[in-house]
């Protein structure tokens, strides 16, 4: 009120005031600016921003440019829900790429009491995004946690050699469904495309002796090939002697009949000949055959005249007798 | 006017201190009480904006989402005397924060109780159990039957337990060696069996060759000898229609061709003089 009075001063102080006021009005609405334009956000392709009004989920916004009322009224996380995420179990990426196995994680009985070495890809991704934030703390380890819980009572259901072998794509497949299952039961929002098995191997301890089994197979299948071998050889063999035989035997069967038909034909012909004329030719052929014996063949004769006496043939040296004749008859 | 706004200013920071006092949110991730001088005045579930009496009443809050409990593996005793090394989690959250403020009051607490519990549920649980039914069939069963009881068990504690699982069924190191020393023998004894069917499997196919071969060459002979049959009764067939013409000219003919046969060199023939070859010999007057 005294300021009023003096009226230089009062017109400077009167300025200084409405100065003051434009000023003291500018900051609070600068700081409202300011508030207000907190709640600018952006939510990005394969992005979703989950929208709390006082605590309370209100709203699932999409891609864009977005607002929200400032804190405390409005609150936004946003959530990638395209990106196909990751983790594994049993090993560990290094940043060199080469994988770390994680032995307390890997080994794992199976339903026969052996253990295997088990290495589990397992991809994922953000399926409800409210669930997501709200219902489970950190989801991330959960599922890790869940997915050993899975794999290891898949696993622990199955003899070794089957999930090493054959089975292990339906290890693959159960251990999915279960972790879906477990995850779906926590509600903490994810959900597993893959979970690949990539290795389940004997663990490095009797590794030797699963590859001896491998040699063994080997040589059961040289085994069998080596007999297969014998037979490719013998089998043939045996049918080319047949073969022969039965060759020799054609050619005898058709020997014999050829010749008997060759001896058959030679006797018909003289036959023939003898009918003519019996009685000669029976003396010329007998003579004949005498000339052959005694004359060309050089057979030895002696002859007695019975008359003198049978006596003779007794003492006749048939040794010397055949010495004697040597040149005798030539 | 001064005043005024100073009056303004005043009611407004009043406002804003009393308004931060009575009104809170509460998360969709949390769950609340309210007490008055340490008394329970009510539970609020719902997320959203509530006011409470500046002061006078006290707010507090717990996480509402699920948790687990994850404690240290613990060494069991199953049936068949194996000491097992099991590792279990349980999924649990606050289904009641009264109950659970009055009787167990924070999470560190929670999670030591739980891990009790559900250590000496599952201790009885495995001790009921051979190890190779921990493993495989049982599992299931037994971790949803502890689960139950625990469930029970954790209700007045203000708890709700989703389930608890076991994650890992580890053997004492001293235990696993000799499991690998059983995998190794069971393996040698494989490969043993897949040498021995493959000289079983060698042999017969040997055996069966052999067996081929012996029959093929027995079908020859048979054959060939019946051949040869064949080929001597043919013959036989016709020496006999060509001999059968004239018998006594063929016991001539015969004899003749086997005696230039047989007589050589190395005989010596003693004849009569009045044999029929040598009637001239004497006389050339037939006798």
């Amino acid at each position: 009120m005294d300021f009023e009075d003096y009226k230089e001063p009062g017109q400077n102080v009167l300025m200084f005031l409405s100065k003051f006021r434009r000023i003291w009005w500018f900051i609070p609405a600068l700081l409202i600016v300011i508030w207000l334009s907190t709640g600018i956000y952006t939510v990005g392709p394969g992005e979703v921003g989950v929208v709390r009004q006082f605590g309370k989920e209100l709203t699932v916004t999409g891609p864009g440019l977005r607002y929200h009322i400032p804190w405390p009224v409005q609150h936004v996380t946003v959530v990638d829900i395209d990106t196909v995420r990751s983790t594994t179990v049993g090993y560990r990426f290094r940043r060199d790429g080469v994988t770390d196995t994680v032995p307390r994680e890997a080994l794992m009985l199976t339903g026969d009491e052996n253990i295997i070495k088990v290495h589990l890809f397992v991809q994922y991704l953000v399926k409800d995004p409210s669930d997501f934030v709200f219902r489970v703390r950190d989801p991330e380890i959960v599922l890790h946690s869940a997915a050993e819980v899975a794999l290891r009572g898949v696993v622990g259901s199955f003899p070794i050699d089957y999930t090493m072998t054959e089975g292990r794509a339906e290890v693959q497949e159960l251990t999915r469904l279960r972790l879906q299952e477990l995850l779906d039961d926590y509600r903490a929002g994810l959900l597993i495309r893959e979970a690949r098995i990539l290795t389940a191997d004997p663990p490095a301890q009797v590794e030797d002796a699963f590859h001896e089994v491998v040699r063994a197979l080997e040589d059961r299948e040289r085994l069998v090939e080596e007999a297969e071998g014998y037979r490719e050889d013998v089998v043939p063999r045996a049918r080319g002697e047949a073969a022969q035989i039965l060759a020799d035997a054609m050619g005898y069967r058709e020997r014999r009949i050829l010749e008997a038909q060759g001896d058959a034909a030679r006797f018909l012909e003289i036959y023939k000949e003898y009918s003519v004329a019996p009685s000669v030719t029976r003396e010329r052929m007998y003579l004949e055959v005498i000339e052959e014996v005694l004359g060309i063949h050089g057979a030895k004769l002696i002859v007695i005249n019975p008359n003198i006496g049978g006596n003779v043939l007794p003492l006749i040296d048939l040794d010397r007798f055949s010495g004697l004749e040597e040149g005798g008859m030539r | 006017m001064k005043n005024k706004s100073f009056f303004l200013t005043i009611i407004l920071v009043l406002l804003i201190v009393v308004g931060t006092q009575s009104l809170f949110t509460l998360d969709e991730t949390e769950t609340a009480i309210i007490t008055q001088f340490g008394q329970f005045v009510r539970a609020i579930k719902e997320p959203g904006l509530h006011i409470k009496i500046p002061w006078i009443q006290a707010l507090h809050t717990m996480d509402s989402r699920v948790l687990s409990a994850d404690g240290a593996p613990a060494e069991f005793l199953t049936r068949d005397r194996k000491r097992v090394l099991v590792d279990y989690v349980t999924r649990w959250r606050v289904s009641d924060y009264h109950d659970f403020y009055r009787r167990v009051r924070v999470e560190p607490v929670a999670q030591a109780r739980l891990d009790e519990i559900v250590g000496s549920r599952l201790r009885q649980e495995v001790a009921g159990h051979d190890f190779i039914d921990l493993i495989r069939e049982d599992r299931e069963d037994l971790m949803s039957r502890v689960a139950e009881e625990v469930r029970v068990l954790a209700e007045p504690l203000g708890i709700e337990v989703i389930d608890t699982r076991i994650k890992r069924t580890d053997l004492p190191d001293e235990v696993q060696d000799s499991v690998f020393a059983r995998m190794q023998a069971e393996r040698q004894r494989i490969a043993m069996r897949y040498r021995a069917e493959g000289a079983e499997r060698g042999n017969a196919i040997r055996a069966d060759a052999d067996r081929q071969a012996t029959i093929i060459l027995a079908e020859a002979y048979e054959r060939s000898e019946s051949l040869r049959g064949e080929g001597d009764a043919r013959a036989t067939e016709i020496y006999a229609q060509a001999y059968g013409q004239d018998e006594g000219f063929f016991q001539f003919w015969r004899r003749l061709t086997t005696y230039s046969h047989i007589l050589g060199e190395q005989t010596t023939l003693v004849m009569r003089s009045d044999s029929d070859l040598f009637r001239f010999l004497e006389s050339s007057e037939a006798q």
